[in-house]
């Protein structure tokens, strides 16, 4: 980078900087920095000053897919550091704690080297050293040996967050016969159903650039992906002056960049949707030529949302009712307003009302794919996708029936990503038998245990189960169940698959060679369907030829792509506004190809879901514990209890064996309002016992000023140690710190009844331990 | 002095991600516990007007150290030519006075109980040319670098007091 440059933008930074100190730090201008790290020849020549070598690839630390670019840089063969790729896309240089701290995961004493076979009980955690081949030889006989008894349906996978190997573990279930895809109905697609089945889209992303008023609701853009560019589109709009509306529990740092924060009770978000409905329908505050030309049913919301005054939300939610009209106000009076809707609200029993009425929000106000509004479907580019890994064409009707635990409704299956059962329904069938047991589960990259509610079920019907395969990177709290134990390489010890996201493609490359007898869950996959006969549909085997297979569209191969080191940009299409006429006639992912909107216009009143038999218009329901739903709960267990989803150190239930991230977050941490914790004598930092009706948690409070008084938080996935800081395991059930021993599986009350999200919200009672 | 190298801090931009910290802990390859950088989530205000700040805060390479006037055995300097704060390992025997007297809480202690905190990074990158790691990996750009003169430096101190105070 020549001097001169580097030259001007402190020039610019310190014009910044100067307005901010002498205007007053009220008034600061923040304006959009170049950024500066490294490009490959800057990587290059750091890496050869300390005798080092450097390689472009993916980093691997967090998920789903669209993954950050960085320069891995090794020293006699050792993957030392990490510095964000300034090429990308993606991250444009910037880099998180996460991605930083890498190496550290790929050197843990918890790397799992060899596969495993398991000799003692299930639940001991005896095991036997076995090569890879003779893994994968067991599980092609146990599968083969089953599939024959019970058909192939009698195998299920678990989902991990969306990750690029997703599509051929999908294409391992379809080419054996089954449709048991198990994904956590928790997660994004809870947000793509009820948004396509609303508004004929998903993800339908702020127009950040140009918002006047920005409503985050129950998303966290930090925690998640912090260098992707969600964060910096925050800042950059408050910049400019953006209004920015922050609605969730608790104060989190995108809280602290807003102008207003709606601390909503958890699992309420419905309630509040509803309300903010009735004021925008009864002050008339809606467009009417696009209500009048682009919704069905309007008239019949006019009556239905009679039922939410802001003051019956009030009671629900903990909001004033006036802030309740207020925020209504702002956002459909604004000209360009946004609602950046995050994963939050699919964690109720009412996930798909409160996804459709804001779905329904953003239409009637007239924010649908206007400038400043929200996109029907993101900015796109001239890439072209890379054939598909996925065996979508060998759906049939008989294989939607043969589903065990749908995840959404068989009338609507397959969805978007292929036919799916739930992953906490996997588990129940294994205990129920109903409508018949699954028999095997292949676990890659999750811990069901702690990152799905009613744990205590899930160990249950682990030990019932017939067959476990637990395919990870480290120990898991699984693993003493399993059957078997299939390790596998971090990103950072394989060269595939590429990448590709937004307008960029990247091959990977390999950092350092892998640290024993293991291969890439890709691998694993490959080698597994050879085995099982499947070897046509498994490139026989090779990734090479599966990479060069979808890179056809590209008209290149893999050794072409990897003569590009960063990858190859594409031109983005200039954005579309008021696509509606393609948008809403777009063909559904049923069998049938029904369209998702069957009036063509947004879908206000749900004919699709009253002619399967469920509400036509969004209603409220209670999570199973609540002040307003239980009340004669509340006396023993008065405070209400959720949890994160993720953290700005670690990656959901895993990194906690991280000792540089661990640092920073060592213990499981109550967030406790200051006043709730002195009424009970508790102090920062103290062991607390937090008991709901199902389990109890120990862990440490955190007296926290930004969270309700009525309202307790803790992060989820606790358990694992960190050897090198000298924690040991939490307990997986009562007494160690894993939040998902606390909640409801009742099947009437904790799970909305059309995509299978569940509860987390309960009523708990806290005390010094 | 009239020009020296320092940090600056927009809080308003920073989003509290934490790459800076472990930025630093990887590229120097810190011992565990020590932190040369450190992200702080500052509380003012009552539920529900309750509001956050943002620091990221490590030696602050001050115009003034304290640190260099207590020091009782002369172990820490400032560079007359950068302005860089540097400590002598060997001279320093442990007993923590530089500590109880930054206004930043910036010097950590190890295993070998000697005084250690951030050098800007001045072995290892061309400061003239490049920034230090903590600066590159920030996604927002909240924490940056440059030469300033030391009327600008000063006031960067007092309002990253004026942070941790609030």
């Amino acid at each position: 980078m020549s001097m001169e440059k580097k030259k001007n933008q402190w020039l610019l930074d310190r014009r910044t900087f100067l307005k901010a100190t002498g205007a007053g730090i009220a008034g600061v201008a923040m304006g959009t920095f170049p950024f500066e790290s490294f490009t490959l020849d800057e990587a290059m020549a750091a890496a050869a000053k300390g005798g080092e070598t450097v390689m472009p690839t993916f980093c691997g630390m967090c998920g789903p897919a669209a993954n950050c670019g960085i320069y891995a840089f090794t020293k006699n063969g050792r993957f030392t550091k990490v510095a964000g790729m300034k090429e990308s896309s993606v991250n444009n240089g910037s880099l998180c704690p996460k991605g930083h701290a890498a190496p550290q995961w790929v050197y843990s004493p918890e790397r799992l080297k060899y596969p495993l076979k398991r000799v003692g009980e299930k639940g001991e955690g005896k095991f036997q050293k076995i090569t890879w081949n003779e893994a994968i030889e067991i599980i092609a006989d146990t599968l083969k040996r089953q599939k024959e008894k019970y058909g192939p349906e009698s195998l299920g996978t678990l989902s991990p967050a969306r990750r690029t190997y997703s599509e051929y573990v999908y294409r391992f279930l379809i080419a054996h016969g089954s449709p048991n895809y198990g994904h956590s109905g928790i997660c994004a697609m809870q947000r793509s159903f009820g948004l396509h089945y609303t508004v004929g889209a998903w993800p339908i992303p702020v127009d950040y650039g140009k918002s006047d008023v920005i409503l985050i609701w129950g998303r966290q853009p930090i925690y998640s992906g912090p260098a992707m560019g969600d964060a910096r589109a925050i800042v950059n709009a408050k910049g400019r002056g953006a209004k920015i509306i922050a609605i969730k529990p608790t104060v989190e740092p995108d809280v602290g960049l807003a102008d207003m924060w709606v601390p909503v009770r958890p699992g309420t978000d419905t309630a509040l949707a509803l309300a903010m409905l009735n004021v925008v329908v009864n002050e008339n505050l809606i467009d009417n030529e696009f209500v009048e030309k682009w919704c069905y049913g309007y008239d019949q919301l006019k009556d239905h949302v009679q039922k939410y005054p802001p003051t019956w939300a009030e009671k629900i939610t903990g909001i004033p009712s006036e802030q309740i009209t207020e925020i209504a106000r702002i956002y459909a009076m604004a000209k360009r307003a946004g609602i950046d809707f995050g994963n939050g609200v699919e964690h109720t029993p009412s996930s798909n009302d409160v996804i459709r009425a804001v779905g329904i929000l953003i239409a009637i106000t007239g924010h649908l794919d206007r400038p400043g509004g929200n996109f029907l479907g993101p900015p796109i580019s001239k890439m072209p996708r890379p054939k598909s890994v996925h065996l979508r064409e060998r759906y049939t009707q008989e294989w939607v029936d043969k589903l065990v635990y749908p995840e959404f409704p068989k009338p609507f299956q397959p969805f978007v990503e292929g036919t799916s059962s739930a992953y906490y329904g996997l588990f129940d069938s294994v205990l129920t038998e109903k409508p018949y047991p699954i028999r095997s589960i292949i676990a890659p990259g999750s811990q069901s245990i702690v990152s799905t509610r009613g744990s205590k079920r899930v160990v249950e019907a682990l030990k019932k189960l017939e067959f476990y395969v637990v395919v990870d990177v480290t120990r898991t709290a699984d693993m003493d169940y399993a059957d078997i134990v299939i390790p596998t390489a971090t990103p950072y010890e394989i060269d595939h698959p590429f990448e590709c996201g937004g307008n960029w493609i990247m091959a990977r490359n390999r950092v350092i060679q892998p640290l024993g007898d293991y291969k890439s869950i890709f691998e694993f996959l490959c080698d597994l369907g050879v085995k099982m006969g499947y070897g046509s549909d498994f490139w026989n085997g090779s990734m090479v030829d599966s990479m060069n297979d979808q890179l056809k569209p590209f008209g290149i191969n893999i050794d072409d792509l990897r003569k590009y080191p960063t990858g190859i940009k594409y031109e983005m299409v200039p954005i579309q506004y008021e696509k509606y006429e393609t948008v809403f006639k777009r063909k559904s992912s049923q069998l049938s190809g029904a369209p998702f909107l069957p009036q063509g216009k947004v879908a206000i009143y749900n004919t699709s879901f009253k002619e399967a038999g469920f509400n036509p218009l969004p209603e409220w329901k209670e999570p199973p514990e609540s002040i307003t739903g239980t009340p004669e709960l509340t006396k023993k267990y008065p405070l209400i209890l959720s949890d994160y989803h993720t953290s700005s150190v670690y990656t959901a239930s895993w990194q906690r064996n991280v000792p540089y991230l661990r640092e920073i977050l060592p213990y499981p941490m109550l967030h406790i309002h200051p006043d709730t914790a002195s009424e009970r004598g508790i102090k920062n930092g103290d062991w607390v016992r937090v008991e709901s009706p199902y389990g109890w948690m120990k862990v440490k409070a955190e007296i926290y000023p930004g969270t309700r008084p009525d309202t307790v938080m803790i992060l989820h996935g606790w358990w694992q140690g960190c050897k090198e800081l000298g924690f040991e395991d939490y307990p997986l059930l009562d007494g160690g710190a894993n939040v998902n021993v606390m909640y409801s599986v009742d099947p009437e009350k904790a799970f909305d009844p059309i995509v299978t999200a569940m509860a987390s919200q309960t009523l708990v009672q806290v005390t010094k331990a | 002095m009239s020009t020296q190298y320092g940090f600056y801090f927009i809080k308003e931009k920073c989003i509290q991600c934490f790459g800076c910290e472990v930025a630093c802990k990887s590229w120097r390859e810190a011992e565990l516990g020590v932190r040369w950088r450190r992200v702080h989530n500052i509380w003012y205000g009552r539920f529900p007007n309750v509001k956050t700040a943002s620091a990221s805060i490590s030696c602050m390479h001050c115009v003034d150290p304290v640190c260099v006037k207590v020091c009782p055995v002369g172990a820490i300097k400032k560079r007359a030519e950068d302005g860089i704060v540097v400590v002598d390992r060997s001279k320093c025997t442990g007993c923590k006075t530089c500590l109880k007297e930054c206004p930043f809480s910036a010097p950590q202690f190890g295993e070998d109980g000697r005084m250690q905190k951030c050098d800007m990074c001045m072995n290892e990158v061309d400061l003239s040319n490049e920034f230090p790691p903590c600066i590159e990996t920030c996604p927002t750009k909240a924490l940056q670098f440059t030469k300033m003169d030391t009327k600008e430096k000063i006031t960067i101190e007092q309002e990253i007091q004026k942070l941790i105070a609030l």
